[in-house]
């Protein structure tokens, strides 16, 4: 024991023993996993869209001479971003309310928004082909109430894929305005009102700059995510609204062309970092809860 | 009064709110009937009721293969996530190193990455490693995407108490896995076991990597329903998607019961 206590008070003259030392090594473990399993994987996608099948800009130089590809690229884009500015349309009203909710309402509205956050997009997708076919629950409510006399064709078309993937992204918006809508003070709002500031106007000078933290984040989140949607355009999508995971796909699955869907992949690769780096530096503002709701 | 039209105009928002609750909820839930349908084809309301599709989906080998793959991958996919989660968690608002922020970016990352980039990533690498189609293939990559959600939870559970609670046992003599075991853990334990929930619910549901990952043997249960739907759509996937939807369900309410726990307990802490 004495022994060991010398040997504990030399060490800490040499140099103060802290905690913190010893949490950073549990960092190995999980350093470790990521590097190999998310960075090496990473770095190999873009290594390869240089490397193959010759050293050089090759791939990027077809892609960007190829109308298909970059029509794809292009729809991609205006998807993401028409469902980004939807989905903040129908999500501020929503986390407006929930936000002023107490107790079971608080409570019940969360699972409302939480049990979809949760449910695999396949099966939320699944409901929307229900939904859409031809022959499908809404066209058959619609033929027989007589409001149409031909059923609509709502898939394979873009009408689909919109409906689809803001009603699956809704709760990644929903989620960071209500955590910016919480954190408001109410007194400030009290104090605009009492200062004499119609609703109108404490909303567009008050209230509106204080979401913004959450706005900025919710958009940048749903434009991300939607950038990358796979399950959603493929299922509901025709030909024309092929996003860029899609034809990444078909790259592989179909045409095996690995390095020209390393290429696809590093563009899209690049995109999101650039993005994520920019949300990151937006929900440190917001707190870790942003992504969850807490 | 002047106040009236500025009333009418909170209640207006509100309908639009709950319409678009609605929207957010009502389209999943149609699929809940349908199962239920005495007949092939997918019409609403359903000709008759039967329990037919589900008298089919159990006896489906298909099916229960890929329900045993799922949960094969799940559990200790989200064990594993959950152990280095926490890891990561902890040293990270523990420790006290250059490049932090940098790392913390790394870890939630996966969760924000388009999954189809970091499949065709591991593809090839997999392919080298001969283990591809194996559970462990799709065992890590569902390690690697599930972690953010352990780590996001734990240290949320670890922000709400002081560290000076370890440096206390510390300074009485606990060395570091003892305050740990006994200081931490207890403290954090609630946040950890969502975090294991989460993960499970997220492995359960991902698609794209085990589109990659697996194969026919292997293959999960949002694999198959992917593959079904592109081929037909009957009541029987329908069944499947109601049992699923269960199971992801009960996961959500064990955790909501969870934290509703941990708030309850804090509350009492600080009072």
């Amino acid at each position: 024991m004495a022994a060991i206590d010398t040997a504990q008070r030399a060490q800490t003259l040499v140099r103060p023993w802290t905690p913190a030392r010893g949490y950073a090594l549990l960092l190995l473990a999980p350093a470790a996993v990521l590097a190999i399993f998310f960075i090496w994987p990473l770095v190999q996608v873009v290594i390869r869209s240089f490397v193959e099948p010759e050293i050089g800009l090759g791939n990027y130089a077809r892609i960007f001479a190829t109308t298909t590809y970059l029509r794809v690229i292009a729809n991609t884009m205006t998807l993401a971003a028409t469902v980004a500015l939807v989905t903040l349309v129908l999500a501020y009203p929503v986390a407006w309310m929930v936000s002023g909710a107490r107790g079971n309402t608080l409570y019940f509205c969360l699972a409302l928004i939480l049990i979809p956050f949760w449910t695999s997009v396949v099966i939320r997708t699944f409901a929307w082909m229900v939904l859409f076919q031809r022959r499908g629950v809404l066209n058959s409510f619609l033929v027989s109430s007589g409001l149409i006399e031909q059923p609509l064709r709502l898939m394979h078309n873009s009408v689909g894929v919109h409906i689809g993937m803001v009603h699956i992204l809704l709760p990644f918006m929903i989620l960071p305005l209500l955590s910016s809508m919480r954190s408001i003070d109410p007194t400030i709002m009290r104090a605009a009102s009492v200062l004499g500031a119609n609703p109108l106007r404490q909303f567009v000078h008050v209230y509106l700059p204080l979401t913004m933290p959450g706005v900025s984040a919710g958009v940048l989140l749903v434009f991300i995510s939607a950038l990358g949607f796979f399950i959603t355009p493929a299922l509901l999508g025709g030909p024309q609204n092929m996003t860029i995971a899609v034809l990444i796909e078909q790259q592989t699955s179909r045409l095996l062309d690995w390095p020209m869907a390393s290429a696809l992949a590093s563009l899209l690769l690049a995109a999101t970092a650039l993005l994520y780096l920019l949300y990151d530096r937006i929900s440190r503002h917001l707190g870790a809860a942003g992504v969850l709701g807490g | 009064m002047a106040e009236t039209p500025w009333i009418i105009l909170g209640n207006a928002i509100r309908f639009v709110a709950v319409l678009v609750l609605i929207y957010l909820v009502l389209p999943t839930f149609v699929i809940v009937p349908l199962s239920f349908s005495s007949e092939s084809f997918l019409s609403f309301p359903p000709p008759g009721w039967s329990l037919r599709w589900y008298e089919q989906l159990i006896a489906h080998q298909d099916y229960g293969i890929a329900l045993a793959n799922s949960l094969k991958i799940g559990l200790p996919a989200a064990a594993l996530a959950t152990v280095l989660g926490t890891m990561a968690a902890l040293g990270l608002a523990r420790g006290n190193m250059p490049g932090r922020t940098l790392m913390t970016i790394i870890v939630i990352a996966p969760l924000i990455l388009p999954p189809i980039v970091l499949a065709i990533g591991l593809f090839p690498i997999m392919v080298r490693l001969g283990i591809i189609g194996t559970y462990p293939a799709i065992l890590f990559g569902h390690i690697v995407v599930s972690m953010p959600l352990v780590f996001i939870t734990v240290a949320a559970a670890l922000k709400s108490y002081s560290p000076t609670f370890e440096l206390a046992a510390m300074t009485l003599g606990a060395n570091q896995w003892r305050s740990f075991w006994h200081v931490t853990f207890p403290m954090i334990r609630l946040g950890v076991m969502v975090g294991f929930i989460f993960a499970f619910t997220f492995s359960f549901d991902e698609i794209i990597l085990a589109l990659f990952l697996t194969n026919s043997a292997t293959r999960t249960l949002p694999r198959l329903l992917w593959e079904q739907l592109n081929l037909y759509m009957t009541p029987l996937v329908a069944a499947a998607t109601v049992v699923i939807l269960c199971i992801t369900m009960l996961m959500l309410f064990i955790a909501a019961s969870i934290s509703r726990r941990s708030d309850a307990k804090q509350a009492d802490g600080s009072s």
